[in-house]
């Protein structure tokens, strides 16, 4: 249980650091937020599309606040070298991939957690009921997204134009984690969550199980080149 | 050196194609189409291989492998693109449709541009070399997701349109179209290696500037 | 025999773009090659000045 033990060490201190100064969480926040009123002028839906529409929305909104998270990740590390103190410690590379993974997926979820009602109020959805289970499948994806994406910020941690090559190299790769997750969202709001979603979701199961397995497996490489 | 095998191969498989295809002329393109994408898809196979022995052996041969392997699939995947294109207008009426085949040649081509543009970013040879073996890595591995969740997009959400794109043309050829396909891949594929080894070479003789620039102002 | 020109279209670009990026290549090459041996030559020069 090594592992675990140094992965809440980490991924404590990365929240310590980020209540105190809250610079992350409130830029996301506020990013995603708004983004949702961009879409509403950009968009201009009629009642009966935005619903249509809202899965698709939201997660877009989602991708780009997270990418936002990506990239002020290893932030920290950087501005104090600390990040070669890191290195240096006996610290398990996979523990540090983890718990840079489970701190974007935290900053994440709050962001999603106010952004998803805020978009159904401001969009006048219907289905509040369903939000549990969107909320569900969002979770899902946001593990996905956080996985590679940490990997993929640590690689693109030397690069220079690093803001802009993050998203360039980590979108594609993220596609089926985008089909999966808006098809899930698209099903649960036309119907239940039932029958033809649910390969998408075992899709995207299998999506996170995989990059998790890998990220911790490949986080040495990346993190030392 | 294999360059006579290669034109040798090329040129036989334009001779035989025209006698052959009879299905309407576009159907050559075939021809063309995909020996190209099994290129490509080589290509990024070898990226895998040279990533991982990268990582693995840290030994500067596979860099540079994945490096031109890279470079080259980009080529063949960008040429599969606008072969699809070039296909798809007599047969459907548009240059572009989203089907299954031509989106997941696009996202390839996006993947492995990122790639070559994350090496040219990172200053360092040797962290570029680490950081683009991983994204090699990682874009090969994703490669089956990414294809599943397209062909799932794609077959189970058909809007009521009238295209029927995505029926592979490798699923009803006939035997006399099969020769000068196999042919052209045969071809294609001698092109690739001596291409790939070409690329290579500049590649090795890069890396010795490279050391010996180091030594220089050490 | 229609589509005809779609065809030649297909055919001319793919060639055409490969033949362009062998001679890419082959320029690189070139290029690559005199810098070694300029390279070579110097460090050579300096090796002898040395001794």
């Amino acid at each position: 249980m090594n592992l675990l033990k140094q992965t809440s060490l980490v991924f404590w201190k990365d929240l310590l650091l980020e209540l105190r100064r809250r610079d992350s969480l409130l830029t996301m926040f506020f990013f995603g937020t708004l983004l949702l009123f961009v879409f509403h002028f950009s968009f201009d839906l009629p009642p009966d599309k935005v619903a249509e529409m809202a899965p698709a929305l939201l997660w877009l909104a989602f991708l780009f606040t997270g990418t936002l998270g990506l990239t002020q990740l290893f932030q920290v590390e950087r501005e104090n070298h600390c990040l070669e103190a890191l290195l240096l410690s006996p610290l398990d590379r996979g523990a540090l991939f983890l718990a840079k993974s489970c701190f974007n997926l935290f900053l994440m979820l709050l962001v999603e957690l106010v952004v998803m009602p805020l978009f159904w109020i401001l969009f006048n959805l219907h289905g509040w009921n369903l939000l549990p289970q969107l909320f569900l499948v969002t979770l899902l994806g946001t593990v996905g997204f956080c996985v590679l994406g940490t990997i993929m910020s640590a690689v693109t941690l030397r690069a220079r134009a690093r803001e802009l090559l993050l998203p360039l190299v980590l979108f594609p790769l993220m596609i089926p984690v985008i089909l999966a997750t808006i098809r899930c969202m698209e099903n649960i709001m036309s119907a239940g969550d039932l029958g033809a979603a649910a390969s998408w979701l075992r899709l995207l199961l299998g999506f996170d199980v995989i990059f998790v397995t890998v990220g911790i497996l490949i986080f040495d490489r990346v993190i030392e080149g | 050196m294999s360059l006579g095998a290669i034109v040798v191969g090329l040129y036989w498989g334009l001779v035989i194609a025209p006698p052959d295809a009879y299905q309407g002329e576009v159907q050559r393109i075939m021809y063309l189409h995909l020996p190209s994408i099994l290129t490509a898809y080589l290509s990024y196979f070898l990226v895998f291989i040279g990533s991982c022995m990268y990582l693995w052996k840290r030994e500067k041969r596979d860099d540079i492998l994945a490096h031109s392997a890279a470079e080259i699939g980009v080529l063949f995947t960008a040429l599969t693109i606008i072969e699809g294109s070039i296909w798809g207008r007599p047969t459907w009426g548009v240059w572009w449709t989203w089907d299954a085949r031509l989106t997941l040649t696009a996202i390839l081509l996006l993947i492995y541009t990122g790639y070559l543009m994350l090496r040219s970013l990172i200053e360092d040879e040797n962290r570029a070399a680490s950081a683009a073996a991983v994204l090699g890595i990682i874009g090969f591995l994703d490669i089956p997701l990414i294809h599943m969740s397209v062909y799932w997009w794609r077959t189970l959400h058909q809007p009521p349109s009238i295209l029927q794109p995505n029926k592979a043309p490798w699923e009803n050829i006939a035997w006399p179209l099969l020769i000068p396909l196999l042919i052209n891949i045969v071809a294609f594929l001698l092109l690739l290696f001596y291409l790939l080894s070409l690329r290579y070479r500049l590649g090795e003789i890069r890396d010795e500037i490279r050391m010996r620039r180091l030594e220089q102002s050490a | 025999m229609e589509h005809w020109s779609f065809v030649a279209l297909a055919y001319g670009i793919v060639w055409s773009v490969i033949v362009v990026y062998f001679f890419f290549l082959k320029r690189r090459y070139r290029k690559a090659q005199m810098e070694l041996s300029a390279l070579t030559s110097a460090q050579t020069l300096e090796e002898h000045e040395q001794t």
